[in-house]
């Protein structure tokens, strides 16, 4: 019996689930081959509440989604938080620093009034998550080690180190001595630290390492010129529900 | 395409001659590299974005071999950052098929530091449970080496022994200007050499200008073991518990730089990858390392090195004793790519190698003289010291050099205070001014003040006192390793701050910002205003002055030392402030740089008591249960809190 497996989306730009799908024709085939998709609104239309695995992309931002979420997850067997807005509570946090009636009129204008909204918040705010395939954009390589490991049986190794590490195995030359900063030193890797390979720098946008030291990256990021303000900024695009853009 | 290697157009030098050393010229290197890059892949050292690295060249104009360093180290091609391991089938009749890489490689460029780490993992690898991915690689790897002429500014390969390597490489080549000296290492060079580069033997002036090129090189190291390297293993042993672990390691991110950049560090993890059908998968290995928070935890969440303190030490000790105890190699090179790669700047095993040996050279300083004061079988009795030079300071001041009679030096920490005698006058204490780092002499800066110092105001050159001590404490040298400084000395308590701050100055890159606060009452009652004058002009000390009453010709700050520390610019988190002035200055200055939120454990003072005997028997000194002779004079502000009667 192949699981059955459901993609939800919450607040965000389902970027995720187009990434999840990022495949060759044979891994395509090959994925279709060991799960099937029940629920999948990018790709498919059919509909099933019948599922075992959930993938859940997308930040938590008003009240109507908590009971839907609250459902999926007594529905599901594994529930995993895929992209930065589910595991993280992603860019949508970013709102999260004003108040809420004013994010709504800046949004939404006069019409302000027909929509309702909250602070954003992660998947794991609201309902017990299993498992992560973090970033924005998740890296499709990582979704599938998610499956494979789900469907052999094992726990996924994903990194707890930072993304410092595989900006070395890329033999990349650091960001800070490109003149530029990064927030690559408390990242989680597991991206191959692709933006900075790609002569960027690293956003934070697959959240911290579990003990990250924000402090000693805070005192480099101002040692390499930047102020407090803008360490700070640096932090909030990506980690502002995880106490550290403070 | 191995085994073109081995075939010999040429009759090749002999190897036995291997001591024989080979001009050969440019053209000459060119067209082996050239020759090479058709038989196989060719790794070279090459250009960046301004950096170094090692990469796939395919012809020999893209080497840049005068470098410093590379970012990476060459062994990524004998050990790759994931490499797999064996390929495997699942289901109930599993099948491991091994995987081994034995593409021949040419590695062009590599400095003797990073042969004497291949060296290193060739012993690793090949000692015991050979290793038949590492043999593989290594045996179809051809090194050609070459003498580091620059070497980066954070390379110790002097003091680590890897600056010239005799074996270990295929062929070495000194740049000597208009040609190379080769050093043949392996038959498999010298057959290269023959086939390729239509070497020549070296002429008695090329290998004068080897020597002459090694030994210019050698002059570029800016930095350097304090100890000898054969003295690591036992430093390091004797200070496991040592405090520096801890304090050092504060700021580390535990993000792998260091030993991802590290030519010696080898340890990795093995992890399985299933394909998508199920069926069938890979286990490889990729790089890890010790300094990583999950290094080692294991499946239960139990982590055997779970703080940041006990991965920083164990990554040290591995590079400075574990290896050599199990493989009778140093596991560092002294290359400096992690002490270039570290972000906290906290990784030079040089740097804790030294630090270690400092502080051990402190307690042992403060060993040796607890020992003579308990061997003196006399007490009390002073040693004969000789005044050798007068220095006027102020209208009630004077510096006094002494140098003790036996010719030793005085042997003590900066803010410690000796006992001087003028025979029939009396004994009073008296902090030593100068630094131990200035010579076997000593100074006391002593105001004139009462009957004994009244009678050393006396003395004249060359007349002779009596010298008890160094007694006490002295300032927290291991505590402020590596922090920033601010130093408060109001009046004489320049007298004894300055031997602290003398000292820090001739140590001055084992410390952070150094800032000096220094005021007088009137510009007349400034101290050693010369010297002042020289720390306002380093540009590695930021210095500010002021004076409670101005006179006519001052033109700086004027107000009582407090209204200095507003004006600088203080991290909290790695400031100690050192302060030390008369009574009343103390209580001021502590609400000045609690409001900056410097801890009580980094404000540091120094404490004046009533000293008659310095050996923690009179009871002058006495605060409420504490000898400010034996415990203090120095204190911080943590442990002055619990003496209710200190400020």
């Amino acid at each position: 019996m192949k699981p059955k497996v459901a993609f939800f989306d919450f607040t965000g730009c389902e970027g995720c689930q187009l990434d999840a799908l990022n495949l060759s024709p044979e891994d395509f085939f090959d994925l279709v081959g060991v799960i099937d998709f029940v629920n999948f609104r990018e790709v498919m239309t059919e509909k099933s509440d019948d599922y075992d695995i959930a993938f859940i992309e997308g930040s938590i931002t008003r009240e109507s989604e908590i009971p839907r979420i609250q459902k999926i997850r007594q529905q599901a067997k594994v529930l995993v938080a895929m992209g930065a807005c589910a595991c993280d509570g992603g860019v949508n946090c970013l709102k999260n620093h004003i108040p809420m009636d004013e994010a709504l009129r800046i949004v939404y204008g006069k019409d302000a009034k027909y929509y309702d909204t909250m602070p954003a918040r992660p998947v794991r705010a609201v309902v017990p998550v299993d498992y992560y395939v973090r970033g924005c954009p998740p890296v499709t390589a990582e979704f599938l080690k998610v499956v494979k490991a789900l469907l052999v049986g094992k726990k996924p190794e994903i990194p707890n180190y930072p993304v410092c590490v595989e900006c070395k195995m890329a033999d990349n030359i650091c960001a800070f001595e490109r003149s530029t900063t990064c927030l690559g030193p408390v990242t989680r890797a597991g991206c191959g630290a692709i933006c900075v390979t790609s002569g960027r720098h690293c956003f934070g946008c697959r959240g911290l390492v579990d003990d990250p030291n924000i402090d000693s990256e805070k005192e480099i990021l101002q040692k390499y010129g930047l102020t407090v303000e803008q360490v700070l900024e640096k932090f909030k695009i990506y980690n502002t529900c995880s106490e550290v853009a403070k | 395409m191995a085994k073109n290697v081995e075939t010999t157009a040429k009759p090749a030098p002999d190897v036995a001659e291997a001591k024989k050393l080979f001009t050969i010229t440019r053209a000459g290197f060119k067209s082996m590299v050239d020759g090479l890059a058709k038989e196989m892949d060719i790794v070279g050292v090459k250009e960046k974005q301004g950096k170094f690295v090692y990469g796939k060249i395919s012809s020999f104009d893209e080497l840049r071999l005068d470098y410093d360093v590379t970012t990476m180290p060459p062994t990524r091609f004998l050990m790759p950052a994931r490499e797999t391991l064996l390929k495997f089938s699942t289901g109930n009749d599993p099948r491991f098929e091994p995987v081994v890489d034995t593409r021949p490689m040419a590695i062009i460029g590599v400095h003797p530091y990073d042969i004497s780490a291949i060296a290193m993992l060739d012993k690793v690898f090949t000692s015991v449970n050979p290793d038949p991915n590492y043999i593989a690689r290594r045996k179809n790897t051809i090194l050609i080496a070459v003498d580091t002429l620059s070497p980066s500014s954070k390379s110790f390969a002097n003091a680590m022994g890897t600056r010239i390597v005799e074996k270990g490489f295929d062929l070495l080549l000194t740049d000597i200007g208009t040609s190379y000296v080769v050093t043949i290492g392996s038959k498999k060079g010298a057959d290269l050499l023959a086939k390729y580069a239509a070497p020549k033997e070296a002429a008695g002036n090329d290998i004068a200008m080897q020597k002459e090129v090694r030994d210019e090189a050698l002059s570029k190291y800016t930095i350097s073991l304090d100890i000898p390297k054969e003295s690591l293993l036992k430093l390091l042993e004797e200070n496991y518990d040592n405090p520096y672990w801890e304090s050092r390691s504060k700021t580390c991110l535990s993000c792998g730089s260091c030993v991802m950049v590290c030519p010696t560090c080898f340890c990795f993890d093995v992890q399985d990858d299933v394909a998508l059908n199920l069926k069938e998968g890979e286990r490889f290995r990729r790089w890890d390392g010790c300094i990583l928070a999950d290094f080692a935890r294991v499946a239960t969440g139990e982590n055997f090195r779970h703080d940041k303190a006990s991965r920083f030490r164990h990554r040290i000790f591995r590079k400075g004793k574990y290896i050599f105890e199990k493989y009778g190699m140093a596991g560092c090179v002294g290359c400096g790519r992690c002490a270039n790669a570290c972000l906290a700047e906290i990784a030079s095993p040089l740097e804790a190698f030294n630090a270690i040996a400092e502080s051990a050279r402190a307690k042992e300083a403060a060993a040796r003289i607890m020992k003579e004061v308990r061997a003196q079988a006399e007490l009390y009795v002073p040693q004969p010291a000789k005044l050798v030079k007068i220095t006027t300071l102020g209208a009630k001041e004077k510096a006094f050099e002494f140098k003790l009679k036996s010719g030793k030096p005085l042997r003590h920490r900066p803010g410690q205070f000796v006992e001087i005698s003028v025979p029939g006058i009396g004994e009073a204490p008296i902090s030593v001014s100068s630094s131990p780092t200035r010579g076997d002499t000593f100074q006391l800066a002593i105001r004139n003040v009462g009957n004994i110092t009244n009678a050393i105001h006396d003395l004249k050159e060359g007349a002779a006192v009596g010298i008890r001590g160094p007694f006490g404490n002295g300032f927290p040298l291991e505590a402020i390793a590596g922090k920033d400084l601010l130093f408060l000395c109001a009046g004489i308590g320049l007298f004894p701050l300055r031997s602290l701050i003398q000292y820090v100055l001739d140590k001055r890159d084992a410390y952070s910002r150094v800032i000096i606060l220094s005021a007088a009452r009137t510009p007349a009652d400034m101290m050693f205003t010369n010297e002042q004058a020289e720390w306002s002009k380093r540009s590695d000390v930021e210095f500010l002055n002021t004076v409670d009453k101005a006179d006519a010709n001052w033109k700086g700050n004027v107000g009582v030392i407090t209204t200095l520390i507003p004006k600088v610019k203080i991290d909290p988190r790695k400031t100690v402030a050192v302060v030390v002035g008369p009574p009343i200055m103390y209580r001021f200055a502590i609400v000045e740089l609690k409001k900056r939120d410097i801890p009580d454990e980094n404000i540091v003072m120094s404490l004046e008591r009533r000293m008659k005997c310095g050996v923690g028997k009179c009871g002058h000194c006495q605060i409420n249960g504490v000898y400010v002779c034996q415990e203090g004079p120095v204190f911080n502000l943590a442990q002055l809190r619990s003496l209710r009667e200190a400020v």
